[in-house]
């Protein structure tokens, strides 16, 4: 237990290293950006029309959320703030604090990607074990090939083309946006029923991109187990089958934690293009705007928790890993 | 001396190879696609030279004899625009793989031979590496700089993918170490340098074969959705242009005008993504006797 705990503490402080690398990394980045936001604000709204005195005062406003102490200063500034999880203002919101924008575009993006998760797990091990069992039958060969090619496809492809079938082509799924816009939100019915017709498309996508990932590791996985001297020695004692199914799939099941990891980073890296594909409101579409409108604070924040995301989701999947397999654990 | 030559003839790897490949029609069908797309990107830009025709009076057509795969919003002919698109795909995968190729071998084998502080630092990179989420990280990065050109676009996603590789011949290196062999090229007092290019890189030459072709679908797929989101400068048509310009320009979602425009650069893409996939099934065989010699 006090190893687990020591494990746990250094992978933690790993992990926050990780983070303050990464948040310096979007500092420069984002102070070394072309284009000065008040400038592109001005040009969008002679662009749309704002008379030119009253674009000027916008933007203004705008420029007066940039900073312009010294550089040293606004970056031990921005992790000062950040230690107490002020990410900064937006600018293309007018003012509302970065955290607030992406505090209520997060949940479109955790509930798919979760949701999408979960349901490509309980497929790709399922069908990892049957492509195990059956191997040198042809369906297990189909069934290893589609896993294969599953991992392989881009995901704005799978995406582009599940839109493509399903909306276009057989008008089965509404498209694009989180629900009908002419419902209200709420605790009503028809409200979520149409949040949850219109999540099938983007949450399928997520399932469908990590389905190969969870079926390739587990084929392997079951297929080296079920080789193992144990299960062999286990079928001579005379060890039931379901005892022996238990060992097998105890010790099966631990390569997937590491691909539970994987899953979620790609999830999350994918969200970018898969919510802009959907015109879903989650956080890869926040940094789209963002990076579109100038608006280096929000664009910061957003890339700096899809990152946290994916370095908690690693610490979680080694943590679990740990927690499983007692050589893990004592090693 | 007869039955020596036959049987090193019966093992040269021409023959070899070819008999992995033909145990499965699949094999040849991967490798014909890749051959397919990689004669399409040299040859198609000279069949079809300069700019594509326009032609106003016939846009969004539907697939005819004289254009198989309709037009698009300018009228021009899609199957040329998918060939002449199909150089930049290939070119840039294949900068990207070898600059992926160059940093994850270097910097695997080194970690793995060496062990100690120089693997632990290297491999605290290499886990950052993989850490940061590529594509949001490129998303990022083209607003600071314009990497289009398909020289520096191979760059960034070579300099930005390569801990895939990285670990794994780090992994296969550390197992490597132990086997007599090397043993016995550390005892003969060989240098380190000579240890590692002479002994180590030809036997995990395959290893990165492999991995880099995992790694090239990654890549194909991450340059073609740049374009395709628009963060990045068109310079030339290729295929995230088309498919930006189908679905954000002609509105392929919600209508089918744009059909194949949409269609044609997904179903390249789908079919060389099958295409490495099925032939990495061989290679896989090719360097791993064990799978060989048990079927």
């Amino acid at each position: 237990m006090k190893g687990f705990l020591r494990r746990l503490l250094m992978k933690l402080i790993a992990g926050l290293v990780m983070v303050w690398v990464v948040a310096t990394f979007t500092f420069v980045l984002v102070h070394s950006l072309p284009g000065n936001p008040g400038d592109i604000e001005y040009d969008r709204l002679i662009m749309q029309g704002t008379p030119p005195e009253i674009a000027q005062a916008k933007a203004a406003v705008v420029a007066g959320f940039t900073s312009h102490e010294p550089l040293l200063q606004q970056y031990f500034g921005y992790l000062g703030q950040l230690l107490h999880g002020n990410l900064g203002v937006s600018i293309s919101y007018s003012g509302v604090p970065v955290a607030d924008v992406i505090a209520s575009a997060a949940p479109w993006t955790v509930l798919p990607v979760l949701s999408g998760l979960v349901v490509s797990f309980i497929i790709g091990v399922a069908g990892g074990v049957i492509a195990a069992v059956k191997r040198s039958t042809r369906w297990g060969g189909l069934l290893t090939l589609s896993g294969s090619l599953m991992a392989g496809i881009p995901s704005f492809v799978l995406a582009l083309l599940l839109a493509f079938l399903f909306h276009t082509l057989w008008q089965i799924l509404p498209y694009g946006d989180t629900s009908d816009v002419t419902l209200t939100p709420g605790f009503n019915g028809p409200y979520i029923g149409s949040v949850i017709t219109h999540a099938v498309l983007p949450v399928s996508t997520y399932a469908l991109l990590t389905y190969g990932g969870w079926l390739l590791t587990m084929k392997s996985s079951v297929v080296s187990v079920l080789g193992d001297d144990f299960i062999l020695a286990a079928e001579l004692r005379g060890i039931s089958p379901v005892t022996r199914m238990r060992y097998i799939a105890r010790n099966a099941i631990l390569p997937l934690f590491t691909v539970l990891a994987i899953s979620v980073g790609y999830m999350f890296g994918g969200s970018v293009l898969i919510e802009d594909i959907f015109d879903y409101p989650g956080l890869g579409n926040l940094l789209l705007h963002s990076i579109g409108r100038r608006d280096y604070p929000l664009m910061g924040g957003a890339f700096l928790l899809i990152t946290v995301a994916i370095i908690l989701a690693n610490i979680l999947a080694e943590l679990l890993y740990s927690v499983i397999d007692p050589r893990v654990r004592r090693a | 001396m007869s039955t020596l030559a036959a049987a090193r003839a019966r093992r040269s790897p021409w023959r070899v190879t070819r008999r992995v490949l033909l145990r499965k029609p699949g094999r040849v069908i991967g490798l014909a696609i890749i051959v397919f797309f990689t004669l399409m990107a040299i040859a198609g830009p000279m069949l079809y030279p300069g700019q594509l025709a326009v032609d106003p009076d016939n846009i969004y057509a539907s697939p005819s004899g004289a254009h198989w795969l309709g037009t698009d919003f300018a009228g021009s002919d899609v199957l040329q625009e998918v060939i002449v698109g199909a150089r930049y795909v290939l070119l840039t995968a294949a900068i990207s793989a070898l600059v992926t190729a160059a940093l994850g071998t270097t910097i695997g084998l080194v970690a793995g031979y060496h062990r100690g502080f120089t693997d632990s630092s290297l491999m605290r990179v290499t886990d950052f590496v993989l850490t940061i989420p590529g594509f949001p990280l490129l998303v990022v990065l083209s607003t600071i700089w314009n990497f289009g050109r398909p020289l520096e676009m191979g760059l960034v996603l070579g300099v930005t993918g390569w801990g895939g590789v990285a670990r794994a011949v780090r992994s296969q290196t550390l197992s490597l170490r132990e086997r007599g062999f090397l043993e016995a090229a550390r005892g003969l007092g060989l240098s380190n340098t000579h240890i590692i290019v002479r002994e180590l890189l030809p036997n995990i030459a395959p290893y990165v074969a492999m991995n880099l072709l995992l790694s090239v679908i990654g890549f194909i797929g991450a340059e073609v959705a740049l374009f395709f989101l628009g963060v990045v400068p068109f310079t030339s048509s290729n295929w995230g242009v088309m498919l930006n310009e189908a679905v954000f320009a002609g509105g392929a979602i919600n209508s089918p005008q744009a059909l194949s425009y949409l269609l044609a650069p997904l179903v390249c893409i789908l079919l060389l993504t099958l295409g490495i996939v099925l032939f990495l099934d061989a290679i896989d065989e090719l360097f791993n006797p064990r799978l060989r010699e048990r079927s």
